[in-house]
């Protein structure tokens, strides 16, 4: 890759539309160099089409998409030289066993020198731990075996850019851990790429985020710009007592944007809004205990990736950061 | 790629990339697995249980008739298997999602669909054109004490395999458009089995279809057993071989442009 470049994947304008059905809608992304960048949506948001495109597995019907500086249509072949792949359901010869199908895959890469290739195969197999099962028939593995063969197939040319749809999908917390180190310990040599649906796992590997919704970009940003939250900073009261009147000494404020209220058994609980943390932070407190009111719980509102998530997704809002 | 140092990268450029290693896995698919045997002993077993039933019998036929009923045999049913196969090349690997896997790799789609011509054109060629030739001469040669030209021996081998060939590349070409496996075995065993029935409707199909090369009409001994005895050569069988060749490779060319709009 260029030094000029430090994008790894830019897409401009990209759409795809399948007969009446806008499967993806003018995707704008960039993705930095040897950043895990988790690609979210909800299932036909249009992760895997964009995937695809990537890949020129599929022709976008406008907008372009670049990998390493090259077109994805056009240069299709060069860029998938440099790519590591796992599809969201591996497939793989039956006829073949899973040493078969690494050396097989590793084949597309190098010409040799056959050692070379049998350690890197070795290599890929203890990485997914399956050296055990090496010498089995494809057709007796069990769908996390695939999946692990998938992930070690992906890797065997050291990719400069590695593509997961759905790593984790079908495996087991252990395997999820697995897949996550595995990912934590590539990123020094390979920009990831990687599509999900467990967004625990993306709050835990991810520096970048992108979800999609309806085959458009809803939210795009570093993970913490997100998690920061688009609804700006709140804080979350649970009081009893002579609410009203403290309702309306906090609703005076110059810096408390709005307060949305509710009520759970005889605890009022409100969630206060605010424009100035650092006037909240030393004075709203103070000013509640002041008043003729039990202060049960307050604390600043966290967000996680689920809450920005489904804010996104159910709300409509677009947090583009 | 860092980390890759010891290697030789793969430097090919065009349209032939990954077609060795594509290559390599299709021949390894026929030839190390069971399938190649498991297909010399069908098509083995069918031309020789049937021949040796009816050339071993006490009253054997004359051995012109021995000839045409291993032509039947040896050239026309194994192309049931070439389509049954041939569908399965693209349209299973379409279904099953291992073509998208292969095509994520550094190889172009002209060298996907070639490696599939060539393996199968291979594997098919050694067991259902090769062995049950030779069983069926063998037998033919032992009953009749007959000794044949090698030449000729050739020549009919390669007409029946070019024969094969059209329903191969007819099928790998019908893959390319058709999703489902219905269409893509349907029409060509249609053509396989309605070819008389079309010829004798329309008498100039003869030169389009592959019928008259293995399989007699009337009195007239097909191409592959003209080949096979050193007869004269029926003018009209040699267009028909010509026509065959060309409407092949045409096939395999539009299964290329056709592959190539392909999108997974």
């Amino acid at each position: 890759m260029s030094q000029i470049n430090a994008y790894v994947i830019e897409t401009h304008g990209l759409s795809k539309t399948y007969k009446n059905l806008q499967a993806l809608n003018v995707l704008d992304l960039k993705v930095h160099q040897n950043s895990i960048f988790g690609f979210l949506g909800p299932n036909g948001a249009g992760k895997t089409t964009t995937i695809k495109l990537m890949l020129g597995l599929t022709r976008p019907t406008a907008g372009t998409a670049t990998i390493f500086g090259m077109d994805s249509v056009t240069n299709s072949v060069d860029i998938r030289a440099r790519i590591g792949y796992l599809p969201q359901e591996p497939h793989f010869y039956e006829y073949m066993t899973a040493r078969q199908t690494l050396r097989f895959t590793a084949e597309f890469f190098f010409k040799g020198p056959k050692k070379a290739i049998d350690e890197r195969v070795e290599e890929m197999l203890g990485l997914v731990d399956l050296s055990d099962k090496a010498d089995r028939s494809i057709k007796t593995f069990s769908g996390g075996e695939r999946q692990r063969l998938g992930i070690a197939q992906a890797q065997v040319n050291y990719p400069d850019l590695l593509i997961l749809d759905e790593p984790a999908a079908s495996l087991d917390p252990l395997g999820r851990r697995d897949v996550l180190e595995v990912m934590s310990r590539l990123r020094k040599y390979s920009t990831i790429f990687y599509s999900t649906h467990i967004l625990d796992d993306v709050q835990r590997v991810s520096d970048t985020v992108v979800i999609l919704n309806k085959g458009k970009l809803v939210a795009q940003g570093p993970i913490e710009e997100l998690l920061a939250g688009s609804e700006g900073i709140i804080y979350i009261i649970h009081l009893k007592g002579d609410v009203d009147l403290a309702l309306n000494i906090v609703q005076s404020l110059p810096w408390v944007s709005g307060i949305k209220t509710s009520q759970n058994n005889d605890e009022s609980i409100w969630q206060v809004s605010v424009t100035d943390p650092e006037a909240a932070e030393s004075q709203l407190l103070k000013l509640l205990v002041n008043q003729p009111v039990v202060v049960n719980e307050y604390r600043r509102k966290q967000y996680d990736l689920e809450d920005v998530f489904m804010q996104v997704i159910e709300g409509g809002q677009d947090v583009r950061k | 790629m860092s980390g890759n140092e010891a290697f030789e990268i793969v430097s090919e450029r065009g349209w032939s990339r990954g077609l060795n290693t594509m290559l390599r896995s299709g021949l390894a698919r026929w030839f190390k697995t069971r399938m190649w045997w498991i297909q010399c002993l069908i098509w083995g077993s069918l031309v020789g249980s049937i021949l040796a039933t009816i050339a071993f019998n006490p009253q054997p036929p004359p051995p012109a008739d021995l000839y045409m009923i291993f032509m039947v045999f040896v050239g026309l049913f194994p192309a049931v298997g070439v389509v049954i196969i041939m569908q399965d090349a693209l349209v299973g690997e379409k279904r099953e999602g291992t073509a998208a896997w292969v095509l994520s790799k550094p190889l172009t789609r002209p060298a996907f669909v070639l490696s599939k011509v060539i393996a199968n054109s291979l594997g098919i060629l050694v067991t259902m054109v090769i062995v049950p030739f030779i069983l069926g001469v063998a037998i033919i040669t032992i009953v009749t004490k007959s000794t044949l030209n090698p030449l000729g021996y050739l020549e009919a081998i390669g007409v029946i395999f070019i024969s094969d060939f059209f329903f191969l590349a007819l099928t790998l070409m019908l893959g390319t458009f058709f999703d489902s496996r219905g269409p893509v075995i349907g029409i060509p065993l249609g053509i396989l089995f309605m070819q008389q029935n079309l010829i004798g409707f329309l008498p100039a199909l003869r030169y389009v279809l592959p019928w008259t090369l293995v399989v007699p009409i009337g009195n007239t001994n097909p191409l592959a057993i003209s080949f096979l005895l050193k007869t004269p050569l029926p003018q009209d069988q040699l267009i028909t071989l010509a026509a065959i060749v060309i409407e092949s490779i045409l096939f395999v060319f539009i299964g290329l442009w056709r592959f190539n709009r392909e999108e997974f």
